[in-house]
């Protein structure tokens, strides 16, 4: 008896094996979804790198601390004195004049004795990108590059936090809106229009306003909008389509309860496009969490919205490409990861739905 | 039908009172009670003062205050802005609305159209290198972080370049001597937007019946030729003429705002409508389009392509209903002072009747606007029908 029972249960694995393999080779054909996962996968090596670097010391913390870090980047400038009149042989305009590595008699009014043609030792901050420093550092003496992998946690624990919260939540309940419809249904649609009636970026300014939000707080919040909001209205029209099925019908008939029904036949196949759905949402959270930060507004010490939001508040965003560090990185990165996911998730669409392969 | 219409109404009634309350406690939960902002004002006479402490009764406990808030809200009575003591809400909404709406309205319906066509053509051209080039592009541009990217592209277009002004909807210095409000200069341009769009899609609709793609091609080109002409013949007659410079003015400021929410906007459209499509080809009836020998391009427009423009509708809908809460971010960025930075000052001003007054304006908007979505869904759609349980 019991050895029968192994078998079976050997069998089961064996085909939740194979099924995998199925579903990853189907994965693996759409190119554009391997490249979300390349992505994705680059992104959480980075975010796993970073606390490696500091544990096995071939990062001094002191220097490459994403907040509190500093290093001083020594650079020799040349004194030289700005033309009166443009355009000379050197300079085409007045804001080309103290060019790279120079510096304008005028603007050394701290260091008198300093004549022109004379080099002048400072400490340059913002610094470009070096051997020590990958990405530069920021305007504090900062390294840029510490801060993206400290972003990339931040983006991959609020991220997906948020997702599995709000997902959880409104399969549970849109599932539940769909199988006992009348009242129960009534009252879900109207909670989630009550949800999707606010506001949402106000709303969570209110938050903001009476609470700490810290990463932790702020993935609870966005997950339980997100999984009250609109997407309980999705997963209802999905289990609506699975709860007429013959199945379903079948198991009632052989007298199944009501939760058992639920829960053993209906939401397993509700659940791959939860999969889904969770993986499109980490898109919207990522991005929540930049705009929120990008706005001042949380109380976390560094991400990619906030230093988008340094970078704006010091005045670089519009100084163009010349401090390129500080402006490119942090917006590619947000761009980037939630592309990154959006592609996985468009590649198990593929999986999931059979009507969208190619064959 | 009629007895789910009255019951969603009903329904809508008791979800609106119920967001009436818990918007007004959220605010009252900010630290600092937020209700003596009211003193603050300079400008407030003090019977003025007397006068809002008695009828919101801002001295008493809180449920009291809900009860009294709820019952002038229901009389009308929505108070006084703090910040801008004389205005109330509804002048101060009605004085943004339509710079909002001016906005949006031209991104929405462009972005929609481009994204539906581009959606069109991605799903026909399936596993094609232009489809992947046209995929990633429209990926990248729908998981832009859109606040960078506008600043990036106000940096490169107003500043570098200095070919569009950076923020503002107008030139103060334009407007010294201007016989008009900004606002009514708005609410012609809504109007000429509106009209237009209504002729197109109007003639649209007629040549939709129309069995040759060349004809119906020509005519809609034509009717566009006329609208140009049209609006060509309007803006250089009588009282349309001496408002022609601000409109342009204005036309001015809108068309870095425009062109930057669209990139955003319609990647959206053009990959939604790229994952129907892909579903509609595999149906039975494109198979017997195809075998009854039609070219490709009708099996597209007219088989697959008014199938597949059904959750697009949809989306447009939910599109509408998220226009002010949207416009939040885009409005800050730009500076555009419509209703986004209405509602987004006064939260973060505590300036409370004005925020109240915009949070139930956008809730009632997209409560109605749910219904609407929901019924006409179920007319675009025979295969859903609305039974007569909520």
């Amino acid at each position: 008896m019991s050895n029968n029972l192994k078998e079976q249960e050997e069998l089961q694995k064996q085909l939740r094996k194979d099924a995998l393999r199925k579903n990853w080779k189907l994965f693996s054909q759409s190119k554009l979804g391997m490249i979300g996962l390349y992505i994705v996968a680059f992104f959480l090596f980075l975010a796993l790198l970073q606390p490696f670097l500091f544990i096995t010391g071939i990062w001094n913390p002191a220097i490459y601390d994403p907040v509190v870090g500093y290093d001083q980047i020594k650079a020799e400038l040349l004194v030289i004195e700005c033309p009166k009149e443009y355009p000379t042989e050197k300079y085409e305009s007045y804001s080309d004049c103290p060019g790279p590595g120079e510096v304008n008699i005028k603007k050394l009014y701290m260091a008198p004795d300093l004549k022109v043609g004379e080099y002048y030792d400072t400490f340059i901050q913002p610094a470009p990108p070096s051997k020590t420093h990958l990405l530069g550092t920021d305007s504090l003496g900062r390294d840029v590059f510490s801060q993206i992998m400290e972003g990339s946690q931040v983006a991959f624990v609020l991220g997906l936090l948020s997702a599995t919260l709000g997902v959880g939540i409104s399969t549970i309940l849109g599932t539940i809106a769909a199988f006992f419809g009348g009242r129960v249904d009534a009252y879900l649609m109207r909670q989630s229009d009550l949800i999707l009636m606010l506001p949402s970026l106000p709303l969570l300014f209110i938050i903001s306003a009476f609470a700490e939000l810290k990463v932790w707080h702020l993935a609870v919040v966005l997950g339980v909008l997100g999984g009250l909001g609109g997407s309980v209205i999705t997963i209802k029209s999905q289990a609506l389509q699975v709860k007429v099925k013959p199945y379903v019908d079948s198991a009632r008939i052989t007298g199944g309860s009501k939760w058992q029904i639920l829960f053993q036949h209906i939401l397993p196949n509700v659940a791959p496009l939860a999969l889904l759905f969770m993986v499109f949402s980490v898109t919207g959270a990522i991005a929540s969490e930049s705009v929120l930060s990008f706005l001042g507004l949380l109380n976390i010490d560094m991400s990619w919205g906030i230093m988008i939001y340094l970078s704006q508040t010091d005045g670089f965003i519009f100084s163009g490409l010349d401090f390129w560090w500080l402006i490119l990185p942090a917006g590619l990165a947000v761009t980037f990861l939630a592309g990154g996911f959006y592609l996985v998730g468009r590649g198990l669409d593929e999986v999931f739905n059979p009507r969208l392969r190619k064959r | 039908m009629a007895e789910y219409i009255i019951r969603r109404t009903l329904q809508m009634i008791v979800v609106f009172f119920i967001f009436l309350v818990s918007s007004y406690l959220l605010f009252n939960a900010i630290p600092g009670n937020a209700f003596q902002n009211l003193l603050l004002n300079p400008d407030l006479p003090p019977d003025a003062y007397e006068k809002v402490l008695k009828t919101y009764g801002l001295d008493k406990p809180i449920m009291e205050r809900v009860q009294l808030y709820v019952v002038n809200f229901f009389k009308g009575d929505f108070g006084y802005s703090y910040k801008y003591y004389p205005k109330t809400p509804i002048e101060l909404i009605a004085e943004r609305l339509p710079r909002t709406l001016m906005l949006f309205a031209i991104v929405n319906i462009v972005a929609f159209y481009t994204g539906f066509l581009v959606g069109k053509v991605l799903a026909w051209r399936r596993g094609s290198k232009s489809e992947t080039w046209i995929t990633v592009t429209s990926v990248f541009s729908y998981t832009v972080f859109y606040p960078w990217f506008a600043l990036m592209m106000l940096w490169f277009f107003g500043y570098k370049m200095g070919w569009f002004p950076i923020g503002k909807f107008l030139y103060p210095e334009k407007w010294y001597d201007a016989p008009w409000d900004s606002d009514v200069i708005f609410v012609l341009m809504i109007k000429f937007t509106v009209i237009i769009s209504v002729i197109q899609f109007m003639a649209y609709l007629l040549t939709r019946g129309i069995e040759s793609l060349t004809q119906r091609r020509n005519i809609r080109f034509g009717s566009l030729i006329a609208i140009f002409i049209g609006s060509y013949l309007f803006w250089n007659t009588g009282d349309a003429l001496t408002k022609k410079p601000y409109a342009a003015d204005i036309a001015y400021h809108m068309i870095l705002p425009v062109v930057v929410v669209t990139i955003v906007a319609f990647a959206g459209t053009a990959l939604l409508t790229r994952t129907t499509m892909v579903e509609v080809i595999k149906e039975d009836y494109i198979l017997t389009a195809r075998a009854k020998g039609l070219s490709q391009k009708r099996i597209r427009d007219r088989h697959a392509a008014r199938t597949a423009l059904l959750p697009v509708v949809t989306s447009f809908i939910f599109t509408i209903v998220t226009i002010i809460d949207g416009s939040v971010l885009t409005e800050t960025i730009f500076s555009w002072p419509g209703m986004g930075q209405l509602l987004l000052q006064s939260v973060l001003e505590e300036d409370i009747p004005v925020a109240m007054a915009t949070f139930s304006f956008v809730g009632i908007f997209a409560l109605i606007a749910h219904l609407v979505a929901d019924i006409s869904y179920s007319y675009l759609d025979p295969r859903i029908r609305i039974k007569s349980q909520g």
